[in-house]
């Protein structure tokens, strides 16, 4: 019996990272020719089908799959930093006061720790392609900045990518440089939001 | 056919002693420890649902429950706390308290079952509530937990069989449980391993480079590494190598030193180079307890597996025990 379960666990386990390094596969630049990247994105709908994720959304069997994948830590693969290492996001608010005055902020939590799990939030905003999702979570993270300067007559967010210089080009003199991608424009006062 | 099944079986089913239990017990207890303490301050920003926090946890709960609306998290205790009339803060601050009381225990050995199962449940309530903030140390520790609960408890070590009587688990179930962990470190390396190296830039060190000089992993001045950059070529290989290889080299007595050695010093650099203390610490304590006493080193606590335990079942030639 618990041998029939270890066997379940080890092939969810397998399922699990073959259909997150088919998807990483057929979404990243690799080694591999280009013309393989069908075949991997073909393979990762393959596996993705005995994990439950091919069912209807309301599917009682996907949650159940789903549910157990999360509660043992086997709901994601191991392709963390591969292939390749994504650029690093920013976000930073600009507080505009009544009397003309523009301040800077970035998000701040206490601890390092902490630090690290906002970065994870960064590339979560970075990557969404859903726009509302993205857009909320701007919100909220500008709600937690204004709240600390309320006076603020308005708050924009620009969210942007960070492009780190190669070694060479490093050793040339270049640093790495801020690309905005999107701008928020939030006014608190009457929770109206504006995205760019 | 029969003596492949019996060679599978031999596999799995080889008695060990409770001493990897003993480490994953203590180390995923300090683990859980040190996350509780690290985000302390942030605590309630991390998890309110009301408007101070970072991220208002009903926007990550609602996107847990688009995928599967039974993944345990923290808005279940609140509600249940909400019934009895307490704040969300009171909650929260007692699943902090909960969360530590419990770990402690797992720490020191005392109602191991129970305790191991609570930590479990309210790390993985708080990680899945707070999954917007999550990285890959959330994954581990909750799959370190899983196998922890599950386990053959208490280990010899454990004050449960120390001090309360209990009989540790029999030798061929730990034996069972550690060879699981074993396959699965195996597995989470050599995918880890396979997908760096189909990356370019694992082979020419511009990778590495990016992951030390990327906010907030950027400890080490850019500075001070680039004077080293033959160095990051070499450990760009390296990490892929070992990785990818970690499943095969492993096991052959032979070289299962040099590939334990050097993952946990991978494990070790890190954690030094790139500050992820947390993230470091929690390998190094799968690793030591898969593949550490009584297997990569340390042979002569594997000789003692050969004794009888209190339960009286563990009997067996030494020559299975190093295997």
């Amino acid at each position: 019996m618990r041998l029939a379960f270890f066997v379940l666990q080890f092939l969810l386990i397998l399922l699990v990272c073959f259909h997150d390094i088919f998807s990483t596969f057929s979404e990243s630049p690799t080694l591999f020719p280009s013309l393989l990247q069908h075949f991997w994105s073909q393979a990762a709908e393959v596996v993705a089908t005995p994990l439950g994720q091919t069912l209807p959304e309301t599917s009682s069997a996907r949650h159940i799959i789903s549910a157990y994948l999360n509660a043992t830590g086997i709901e994601s693969g191991y392709s963390y930093f591969a292939p390749n290492i994504p650029d690093s996001y920013k976000i930073v608010f600009e507080l505009h006061y009544p009397d003309g005055r523009t301040e800077f902020e970035l998000p701040t939590v206490s601890g390092r720790a902490t630090g690290l799990r906002l970065s994870t939030l960064l590339d979560v905003m970075g990557e969404t392609d859903y726009e509302p999702l993205r857009s909320m979570m701007v919100k909220m993270l500008a709600y937690s900045v204004w709240q600390k300067h309320s006076e603020a007559r308005e708050v924009r967010a620009v969210f942007g990518y960070i492009d780190l210089p190669t070694p060479s080009e490093f050793r040339q003199g270049r640093k790495q440089s801020y690309h905005p991608l999107f701008a928020y424009d939030l006014d608190f006062n009457s929770t109206q939001t504006q995205g760019q | 056919m029969s003596s492949l099944t019996n060679r599978l079986r031999d596999f799995l089913l080889t008695p060990q002693s409770s001493i990897w239990l003993t480490i994953l017990r203590m180390g995923l207890g300090l683990q859980v420890l040190c996350y509780g303490l690290s985000l302390r301050k942030d605590w309630l920003e991390l998890l309110e649902r009301e408007n101070q926090g970072v991220i208002r946890r009903d926007l990550t709960e609602a996107i847990l429950s688009a995928r599967s609306p039974f993944i345990p998290r923290v808005g279940w205790i609140a509600d249940i706390g909400a019934y009895l009339g307490l704040s969300e803060a009171t909650v929260l601050w007692a699943v902090w308290t909960v969360l530590m009381l419990a770990a402690l225990l797992v720490v020191i050995g005392l109602f191991c079952r129970i305790s191991s199962v609570v930590v479990w449940l309210l790390y993985l309530c708080t990680a899945k509530s707070a999954e917007l903030f999550s990285y890959g140390v959330d994954n581990f520790t909750i799959i370190g937990l899983f196998y922890l609960a599950i386990g053959p408890l208490p280990d010899s070590a454990a004050l449960d069989a120390q001090w309360r009587g209990i009989p540790p688990g029999n030798s061929t179930l730990q034996g069972l449980h550690r060879r699981v962990l074993q396959l699965h470190i195996c597995v989470i390396y050599f995918f880890g391993g396979i997908s760096k190296c189909a990356g370019r830039g694992w082979w020419n060190g511009i990778s590495l480079w990016r992951a030390l000089t990327r906010a907030p992993f950027d400890i080490v001045p850019p500075e001070i590494l680039i004077r080293a950059s033959f160095i990051l070529t070499l450990a760009g290989i390296l990490v892929c190598v070992m990785e990818a290889t970690y499943a095969i080299f492993i096991w052959p007595r032979k070289t299962r030193f040099i590939w334990f050695a050097g993952v946990l010093g991978m494990h070790v650099g890190i954690g030094l180079m790139m500050g992820m203390y947390l993230f470091a610490s929690v390998m190094i304590v799968l690793n030591l307890a898969a593949f550490g006493p009584g297997f990569a080193f340390n042979r002569s606590a594997v000789s003692k597996i050969g004794r009888p335990n209190a339960a009286g079942t563990a009997t067996l030639p030494a020559k299975h025990l190093s295997a």
